[in-house]
């Protein structure tokens, strides 16, 4: 899959032959090169590009200027918002710039339970992570994302969490209890004696929906300049989301993660939790409810003080077995090829792209469909999961002839990437066959790859090529990020059975 | 030497590659050699003592390599001599000092060749005429006609990577390169003969070449067409090695003929480079795969009229997927226990 148009002829006697040749004269020319090279990546690599390569997470940088613009150049389709830097709570200075009435009195009620969480290095004090989160009951326990303090739930050994109010309280912080699958932390003074008697954001009651259109509020502490209160209107759940999630019309940007959403009576409506940076004032909240569900569940809870791995492992499970379980229970839609059944996921929380090969093409012609959900589960910067994405290629190849398509067909085939050993997973093992699945032959190829920190969990490639056309085939991949072993054997089994051939139009008329 | 029958023995002077540079006659024992004047023969080399060896008949009238005093010694056929040591019959090598000499002795007893009427007494020692090298032998149509094939290859797998209507241009590459990259290679292999041989053997290796080029053609282009028709995973994960044997043998072949005289070292070499270089490969690739293969499945698809394998129920397939589990557990198990042990060397560093 993924034709990529015309391709370097792939002959490797030819390889070898060309390779031996270079390898016996230019062997000394090469070597310089390659030194060459490497010195000059290892001068390349200074704290930018750093900054750049960890998405939503904070980096250490130097100026509030430069965050903006890595979080700007980092922050893909679904970068969570939170994150940066160093300066002290200068927050006083937005106060005389409020926008409307009603944004100055909602600021100014939620400003003494507004707090900034940092998540800083023990050894040196540094901040390595910032987002922001707020009171919810008169004994202090706080509110925030749970990709806000993921590195002290990972490693509590070797960073400790500190709040920072409005009015320049620092104090320091236990972690009682997370959702990472919705990503929201739980957090209690260890001193409530400062955060006492500030009052807390109250939760709007799930009896009252918002109406689509509604203004409100995020507050929070963006890219570390100060505490800020961001207007624009409530949107409703986002659709086709697997988990729910609110649009907020608004801006919301790193280190903002973790602050409360308001309505117009101050009440909580979601946690700031992400923001689409392709488009403009497209962001997300958490909502209250999850939020109610996690204070209820981790009040009373002892704090966290070991690396938490175990507990996200059973909390993905949870929330892998409820994927399966509705993935599965719904039937396949027909891609509409005249020839085969092609398995296509119904839209309910997945979104579906087509794209086709120009017509002028002499070459192989295809059309493409790739399915994706949107929600996927932030378990480290470098690591998400919880999610699966279905696509296939349909090709023609007509215009080649049988030698030319079977080709370019393994060339497809080939051209799959399946993951190598590295630090979050193991390297693939496969079972392959060429199976029957309705009297349509395939060839089958199964991969599972574990992780090594969450125990249990896997991620699952099907991929699947009909091989019956000398001039035609469908190529699908099913991929299955964070599923159990028997959830990755349903799915497999799944995508199979919707391989069929359509039934034959030709014979009846 | 006016009359060949008084000649007794001939000194030659060898070079580095075993030729031989000049040679004088021998007519009558004892003889010296030395770098001073008064020798029988005088050898003009620095690391020769005044007076080196000698060679004379001893009391039984055998002959009998006597080494005088020097710094560097004498060497009969690569052993040093301390005192005196008998010549073989047919004669010998010796060094003094960076002077190789080949000292031909003539073997027939003279007594009984001179009764003999004149009829010329072959030596047995001597090896029989060997035939000149001959550069056609063989013909040139066996290794033109692979030649031709190995394009022909090349020019189809070409054929079929470009669309159809594609531009002529897109053949120049395969077109020249084959040839010129044949040429290249060739000349390069000529070169070393020329180094190691004095000539330019340049259709030698390109009769080598083109065999086996032609056999490594033929191979990666079938092998994985055969491993799909027959779904046999293991045989197109086989391929790289196969490959891989196959460049070994075409090298292996061209140093053959580039170092006639050291075959058994040169085989010993290319497979001990051979073996070093698949063990270290398949340990990288280990390293990063869990596989002794980058590749984790068979990527060539059969053709339809090449499938000759039968296909299996789906949930047979799901059900081998079962011990893989298990199997990526152990793997995560040896993960996590290196990691332990490599804590102490990677906390100080993060």
């Amino acid at each position: 899959m993924q034709h990529t148009g015309p391709r370097a002829p792939d002959r490797p006697w030819a390889k070898a032959f060309f390779a031996t040749i270079f390898s016996t004269f230019l062997a000394a020319l090469l070597w310089a090169l390659f030194m060459g090279n490497g010195s000059a990546v290892l001068a390349a690599t200074p704290g930018t590009a750093t900054a750049a390569a960890a998405p939503g997470l904070a980096a250490p940088a130097s100026t509030a200027n430069s965050a903006a613009t890595s979080a700007a150049t980092s922050a893909n389709t679904s970068a969570t918002t939170s994150a940066p830097i160093s300066g002290p709570t200068a927050a006083l200075a937005i106060e005389p710039a409020a926008p409307t009435g009603v944004s100055q009195r909602i600021y100014e009620r939620a400003r003494p339970q507004l707090v900034q969480i940092r998540t800083l290095l023990k050894t040196q004090d540094s901040q390595s992570s910032v987002g922001s989160g707020f009171l919810v009951d008169d004994a202090g326990h706080l509110v925030t994302n749970y990709h806000v303090i993921s590195q002290f739930a990972l490693q509590p050994s070797r960073h400790r969490l500190v709040y920072a109010t409005v009015d320049g309280r620092q104090g320091a912080l236990q972690l009682l209890a997370f959702d990472v699958v919705h990503d929201l932390a739980l957090l209690k003074p260890v001193d409530p004696a400062p955060l006492a008697g500030r009052g807390f954001v109250a939760l709007r009651p799930a009896a009252e929906p918002l109406p689509r259109g509604a203004r409100i509020f995020s507050l929070g502490n963006p890219l570390d300049v100060g505490f800020a209160v961001a207007e624009g209107s409530y949107n409703g759940p986002v659709e086709r989301s697997f988990l729910e999630t609110l649009f907020f019309g608004g801006s919301l940007s790193a280190g903002m993660s973790g602050g409360p959403a308001l309505d117009e009576q101050g009440r909580l409506v979601g946690v700031n939790v992400a923001a689409r940076r392709d488009g403009e004032q497209v962001s997300f909240l958490v909502p209250a409810a999850q939020v109610r569900t996690l204070i209820e569940r981790g009040r009373g809870a002892e704090p966290i003080n070991t690396p938490a791995w175990a507990e996200i492992t059973r909390q993905l499970l949870a929330h892998e077995a409820v994927l399966t379980q509705r993935f599965i229970s719904q039937p396949w839609r027909n891609a509409g090829h005249p020839r085969y059944a092609i398995p296509v996921p119904q839209e309910v929380f997945m979104r579906c792209w087509g794209r086709g090969s120009p017509q002028t093409a002499r070459g192989l012609q295809f059309e493409r469909s790739d399915c994706e959900m949107d929600s996927r589960i932030f378990i480290t910067g470098a690591l998400r999961t919880g999610f699966l994405t279905v696509r296939h290629e349909a090709y023609d190849g007509s215009k080649l002839g049988a030698l030319r398509f079977a080709e370019r067909y393994s060339a497809s085939f080939r051209n799959e990437l399946m993951g190598r050993d590295d630090r979050q997973r193991t390297a693939p093992r496969c079972v392959e066959a060429q199976v029957s699945s309705g009297a349509l032959p395939l060839k089958a190829v199964i991969c599972l790859r574990a992780y090594k920190k969450l125990e249990g969990l896997h991620d699952l490639a099907v991929l699947v090529a009909t091989l019956d056309g000398t001039q035609q085939g469908v190529q699908g991949r099913l991929d299955a990020y964070g599923v159990s072993a028997a959830s990755a054997q349903r799915l497999a089994q799944h995508y199979l059975d919707g391989f069929a051939w359509n039934a034959p139009k030709t014979a009846s008329p | 030497m006016e009359r060949p029958e008084d000649r007794v023995a001939l000194i030659e002077w060898l070079d580095r590659d075993g030729h031989v540079q000049r040679s004088v006659d021998v007519a009558a024992w004892p003889l010296s050699l030395g770098r001073a004047l008064d020798n029988t023969v005088v050898l003009d080399d620095p690391h020769v003592a005044a007076h080196h060896a000698r060679v004379e008949t001893d009391a039984s009238g055998r002959l009998q390599l006597q080494a005088l005093p020097s710094r560097n010694g004498v060497k009969l056929d690569g052993k040093p001599v301390t005192t005196t040591a008998l010549l073989p019959a047919a004669g010998a090598l010796l060094q003094l000092g960076t002077t190789r000499l080949r000292l031909r002795l003539r073997t027939e007893i003279r007594s009984e060749a001179r009764a003999a009427d004149a009829t010329p007494a072959v030596p047995e020692s001597l090896a029989p005429e060997k035939p000149l090298p001959d550069d056609t032998a063989g013909g040139l149509r066996a290794p033109l006609l692979a030649g031709l094939g190995v394009l022909l290859l090349a020019l189809a797998n070409q054929w079929v990577t470009l669309d159809p209507g594609a531009d002529y241009t897109a053949w120049l590459p395969t077109l020249l390169g084959v040839p010129l990259a044949l040429a290249v290679w060739c000349g390069f292999w000529a070169l070393l003969s020329k180094l190691f041989q004095h000539r330019f053997d340049f259709a030698g290796h390109l009769r080598i070449a083109l065999p086996w080029l032609l056999v490594m053609a033929l191979v990666s282009t079938l092998w994985p067409q055969l491993a799909a028709a027959l779904a046999l995973p293991r045989m197109s994960q086989a391929g790289g090695l196969v490959n891989t044997l196959l460049t070994a043998l075409l090298l292996h072949a061209h140093l053959r003929h580039t170092l006639p005289q050291h075959r058994r070292a040169v085989t010993t070499v290319v497979a001990a480079v051979v073996i070093a270089g698949i063990g270290l490969q398949s340990a990288l690739t280990w390293r990063r795969h869990d596989s002794l293969v980058a590749m984790p499945y068979m990527s060539t698809l059969p053709m339809p009229a090449l499938r000759l394998s039968g296909t299996v129920p789906s949930a047979e397939l799901v059900q081998d997927m079962a011990p893989l589990a298990g199997q990526l557990a152990a793997r995560v198990a040896q993960a996590s226990k290196d990691e332990e042990e490599g804590v102490g060397e990677d906390e100080p560093g993060e």
